[in-house]
């Protein structure tokens, strides 16, 4: 093997694969490091992809060229749209997927990747000179010199499994976590602490009764996750069921509560709030009766299953006897016995909004070790990682997404403004810009960028740019076309338009009623010829439906723009600001945000200390806008 | 933020005078003014010219018309000043003609706020604008205090909780629904919503009236009894307002007049003089004048130059007070008074303009304040208008069956407004209201 590369990714899982992908997508010489090359774009939680928030940053990776959503629509075996009816901006694509399929695609696509070279071996230490990272060390004491290193190491870092009183060090069930470099690691100056999550028993199917439970097929028609995707690329689909705790679960978790390790204090780290252990939800709503738990298929060629909404680290035995308590898990079997881990992660806010580190020239992180939870988060800072890795080593401006822009923008940027107490999940409500951040647009949003930056193949490219085009071509049709007043009797016109036309209208005005369909304008054939293609469709009843909102939010974020434009050098001193508070002061000089609007998404940092940064900097001539 | 509007705005202070200067910056600035005067302006060439209105029958005004090319002008983009004769009348009809022809009426400071986005301010003026961020922001903490304080504050609190708890359901319903947890249905949601609707509109009548009541800044007639509070009151309102008579202590009740000072609308309070060997009728007059006091923005301490005694009593000792000699009239020897003392007589009438001079000059700051953005109220006010219209925004969303997001997404705005009034505004606000508010490098 050659021993000098632009880029290193360690880690193969969701972040590690974007990263290496995109590395290698933007001209890099990428190598990419694992412990074990069987388990690249293994999925260790549950086995799906997407859901609200988290399909929207599946879209936007798709739509800078990433491999999560193909993958996705490879292996996916029941695909879901949650909020179907709750408005487009919060609608989100589910997909749960088949493990060893999607393990398959991501592993094929990454071998067929150019410019891209996988290698199995541990990293156990970094090569840092000058103070720069200059490359890795693996467990052979090989040497690899690369100018840019990404660690996207998950929970592999000080990994520790708990199962009741029983712990061990671990990266994942079955995998060694990586200790010598979590030491490594711990020896620089980045702020170090714990996180846990946890994971279910696994079931094998053939012990299930699902005659006792709820069916839940997909949808149909069949959803497709990725912008190149065919239905006809979906395998086999099959059905997901749901059942739920009771009181005699419930009250087996309570006697063996002292057995938790959560409760026992054995277990220092955080765990997310939103995705509690069975433990936590039944000491914390004690007044719930129920909770529900989805049995979900692990793949196609396999009897086990999840079931997503009991993760644990109870004993074994407890564990078996919880399951047995819940309707159709009478006479299951454990397959894999649920547990918890608890691993490194480091405070975020040392990062740059590129993901490098603040302490550390060349070195980046991505995904889980940042403090985030989730294949689809992990990936989208992969990507992100990976792309201004690549940029990092030719040295060119590194890129970074805004908050307008996509929700990959606003996790970066939450997560290097203002840390993580608990794993970050991505929430639409995170999104202050929700109803222009919308999964049917993410290619709108950051196809063109990702063409830029040449990360998207010519094919995509091609297709995305029919689908442009061709709405701008329709709605300016729509702006011109008109329908006369008498043009259609009085009842069908209200029961297409709402009422009676009593004067000409555009058929643009006439999309914005919230009765008007896009396909009501068939009935008159001189209104044609109409378009077809669904995703066209889309686009123009919601540009319409939407107008209003959208030119309040447009509004809102050119009215941040001018700050966000301003970039505060890197070298600042923020003590020859007069009147700044200790406070103000003292997170500024920790958080060395990048630009003025993010110096004022800082906690503490008050308007009037952002309005005192923004004229010195005009002051001493600093203020340079961003080309 | 793109300055492609031309605005125009009277560059000098508002009422009569001698010469007003109306301002015209942007892109459209040269091309506006030709229109106007049929002139073909020269940079920096100060033209005579004639300004005609609408078709050209009527004339509005000769002035003299200077045009400042950018970069070289007060905003760094375009400028056209018309020196006009000092009538207000004349610089209406200038701006509505302006405007006609696509001008737009500037949102104050926004001269100085294009003028500092392109680099036309020295260091000395952006410090100076820090300065007032500085003061400014303490400003605003006072004012918020103040206005913050007991019912209100609480009030706000109530609703904002209100809100808050509607929202979270209304997100947790977008962004859990996989997850089997009871949020409030949409008729719990929607009754909820007017209720909270109802308390802000009620709070917001109430707040209004309190601003009505603001309006204005107060000074207070202070003094020893028969030094002449009521004379000099009926002198500076010239209209008998008081009761005036010879014997000390007549005035028991506090007594005002609403006027103008050189412009600035001002209230005028009398009060019964203070005396400390009162008798019990007087104690409760006097009890008023300490209130009134208190709460003034200006205390005119008047002393009867004519006594021996003309040292100001304890009562008002306070920063904000003005000390006025009056009876002046029957004063022989002017040695015992301290230097640049304001002499008056309210019975002839003597050193009155000047006294109003100095009465506006003192209040001058006060007034200014009380129209800063930084005045809590009406940043209040606006922020509570804004909150209503979204929730009933959301009101309506939610009355035509429209996706959810849309009325979550004007509660968060609900939400955001109210934040403004409870601490939080956007810092980009602040800024623009800087600049709106104080015209600097004017």
């Amino acid at each position: 093997m050659q021993q000098t590369f632009d880029v290193i990714i360690v880690g193969g899982g969701h972040a590690g694969t974007e990263a290496a992908l995109a590395a290698a997508r933007s001209g890099a010489k990428t190598l990419l490091l694992t412990q074990n090359i069987e388990t690249i774009g293994q999925m260790s939680c549950n086995p799906a992809i997407g859901g609200i928030g988290k399909s929207h940053l599946v879209r936007e990776i798709d739509a800078m060229g990433g491999v999560m959503a193909r993958a996705a629509d490879l292996a996916g075996i029941q695909f879901r749209i949650l909020n179907r009816r709750k408005g487009p901006a919060v609608r989100a694509t589910r997909a749960q997927t088949d493990r060893a399929l999607y393990r398959q695609a991501i592993r094929s696509i990454v071998e067929n990747q150019t410019n891209l070279a996988i290698f199995q071996q541990e990293v156990d230490d970094l090569i840092v000179e000058q103070e720069r990272v200059q490359g890795v060390v693996t467990r052979m004491g090989q040497r690899v010199r690369a100018r840019a290193v990404v660690l996207t190491v998950g929970t592999f870092l000080g990994g520790r499994i708990f199962v009741g009183g029983q712990t061990h060090q671990a990266g994942r069930a079955g995998d060694a976590a990586s200790i010598r470099l979590a030491d490594r690691l711990r020896e620089l100056p980045l702020r170090v602490d714990r996180l846990k999550t946890g994971t279910p028993p696994r079931i094998d199917g053939k012990t299930i009764d699902y005659s006792k439970m709820e069916t839940q097929p997909g949808d149909r028609p069949l959803p497709v996750f990725s912008f190149m995707g065919e239905v006809d690329q979906h395998p086999r689909q099959v059905n997901c069921h749901i059942t739920y705790t009771n009181e005699r679960t419930h009250q087996v978790i309570r006697d063996s509560l002292h057995e938790s390790p959560m409760y026992s204090g054995a277990i220092q780290g955080v765990g997310p709030r939103y995705c509690p252990s069975i433990e936590d939800k039944v000491t914390r709503f004690a007044d719930r009766d129920r909770h529900q738990i989805f049995i979900e298929p692990e793949g196609l060629n396999t009897h086990e299953v999840y079931p997503n909404g009991i993760s644990t680290s109870l004993p074994y035995q407890v564990q078996l006897e919880l399951v047995h308590s819940v309707a159709g898990l009478e006479q299951c079997h454990i397959t894999r016995p649920g547990y918890a881990i608890e691993y490194d992660y480091f405070d975020p806010t040392g990062l740059h909004p590129s993901l490098q580190t603040k302490s550390l020239a060349g070195l980046f992180f991505a995904g889980q070790i940042n403090g985030t939870t989730g294949y689809e988060e992990a990936a989208a800072q992969g990507l992100m990682a990976g792309i201004n890795a690549a940029h990092w080593v030719k040295q060119k401006e590194a890129v970074i997404l805004g908050r307008e822009q996509a929700y990959t923008g606003v996790m970066i940027d939450d997560l290097v403004t203002r840390g993580t107490s608990e794993p970050y999940r991505m929430f639409t409500s995170r999104a202050e810009y929700r109803l222009v951040l919308r999964e049917d647009n993410a290619d709108l949003r950051l196809t063109p960028l990702a063409r830029e930056l040449g990360i998207v193949d010519e094919q995509r490219w091609q297709r995305f740019s029919w689908k442009r085009d061709t709405i701008a071509d329709e709605q300016e049709r729509l702006d011109a076309t008109f329908i006369q007043p008498g043009q259609l009797s009085a009842e069908r016109s209200t029961q297409l338009f709402g009422n009676v036309l009593e004067r000409e209208y555009s058929l643009a005005s006439l999309l914005r009623r919230p009765e008007t369909r896009y396909r009501n304008f068939a009935e008159l054939s001189e209104l044609g010829p109409l378009v077809n293609d669904f995703e066209v469709i889309e686009q123009l009843e919601i540009q319409a439906k939407y107008a209003g909102y959208m030119q309040r939010q447009q509004a809102d974020i050119e009215k941040t723009k001018r700050m966000q434009e301003t970039v505060i050098p890197s070298e600042f001193d923020y003590a020859s600001v007069k009147g700044l508070s200790n406070e103000v002061l003292q997170k500024l000089s920790a958080i060395r945000p990048h630009t003025v609007s993010q110096a004022a998404r800082i906690s503490g940092v008050t308007p009037a200390a952002v309005s005192l940064l923004v004229v010195h900097l005009k002051a001493r001539g600093q203020m340079r806008k961003r080309a | 933020m793109a300055n492609t509007d031309t605005i125009c705005a009277q560059a000098t202070p508002q009422g009569n005078a001698s010469v007003s200067i109306v301002r015209l910056s942007g892109p459209q600035a040269l091309s506006i003014a030709q229109q106007l005067t049929q002139v073909e302006l020269i940079p920096r060439h100060a033209h005579f010219s004639t300004l005609l209105e609408g078709e050209g029958n009527t004339t509005i005004d000769q002035a003299v018309v200077i045009y400042f090319p950018q970069p070289h002008s007060f905003t760094g983009e375009d400028v056209v000043e018309f020196q006009c004769h000092g009538n207000p009348f004349v610089v209406k009809n200038l701006l509505q003609e302006l405007c006609r022809y696509g001008a737009r009426l500037a949102i104050a400071g926004e001269f100085s706020e294009r003028a500092f986005l392109n680099g036309k301010l020295d260091l000395s003026q952006l410090e100076a604008i820090a300065d007032l961020i500085s003061s400014g922001s303490e400003q605003a903490a006072r004012s918020a205090v103040l206005s913050m304080q007991g019912q209100f504050s609480e009030q706000v609190q109530s609703i904002l909780q209100q809100l808050i708890q509607i929202r979270t359901h209304i997100e947790a319903g977008l962004d859990f629904v996989e997850e089997d947890i009871e949020v409030e249905v949409k008729t719990s949601v929607q009754a909820k919503l007017e209720n909270t609707r109802q308390e802000i509109e009620t709070l917001f009548a109430i707040a209004q009236k309190g601003v009505q009541m603001q309006r204005g800044v107060s000074a207070v007639l202070t003094g020893l009894p028969n030094v002449g509070k009521s004379s000099l009151l009926n002198a500076l309102s010239t209209e008998e307002r008081a009761i005036v008579t010879e014997i000390p202590g007549t005035t028991r009740d506090v007594v005002y007049v609403d006027m103008e000072i050189c412009g600035i609308p001002m209230r005028l309070i009398d009060t019964a003089g203070l005396r400390t060997d009162a008798g019990i009728v007087e104690q409760e007059g006097i009890e008023r004048a300490r209130k009134a006091i208190e709460n003034a923005d200006l205390v005119i301490h008047v002393i009867d130059s004519s006594q021996s005694n003309i040292t100001p009593a304890e009562l008002t000792k306070t920063s904000r007070r003005l000390d006025v000699y009056n009876k002046a009239d029957l004063l022989t020897d002017k040695s015992a008074l301290p230097e640049n003392a304001i002499l008056v007589s309210a019975k002839t009438g003597a050193g009155i303009s000047r006294l109003r001079e100095q009465i506006a000059s003192r209040l001058q700051l006060q007034a200014s304040d009380s129209q800063t953005p930084f005045s809590a109220r009406a940043r209040h006010l606006d922020a509570m208008r804004r909150a209503l219209a979204s929730m009933q925004h959301a009101q309506q969303q939610l009355q035509i069956d429209a996706p959810m997001e849309l009325a979550a997404e004007d509660l968060r705005i609900a939400q955001q407004c109210l934040g403004e009034i409870t601490g939080e505004f956007t810092p980009d606000d602040l800024l623009d209201y800087v600049f709106r508010e104080f015209c600097i490098g004017k």
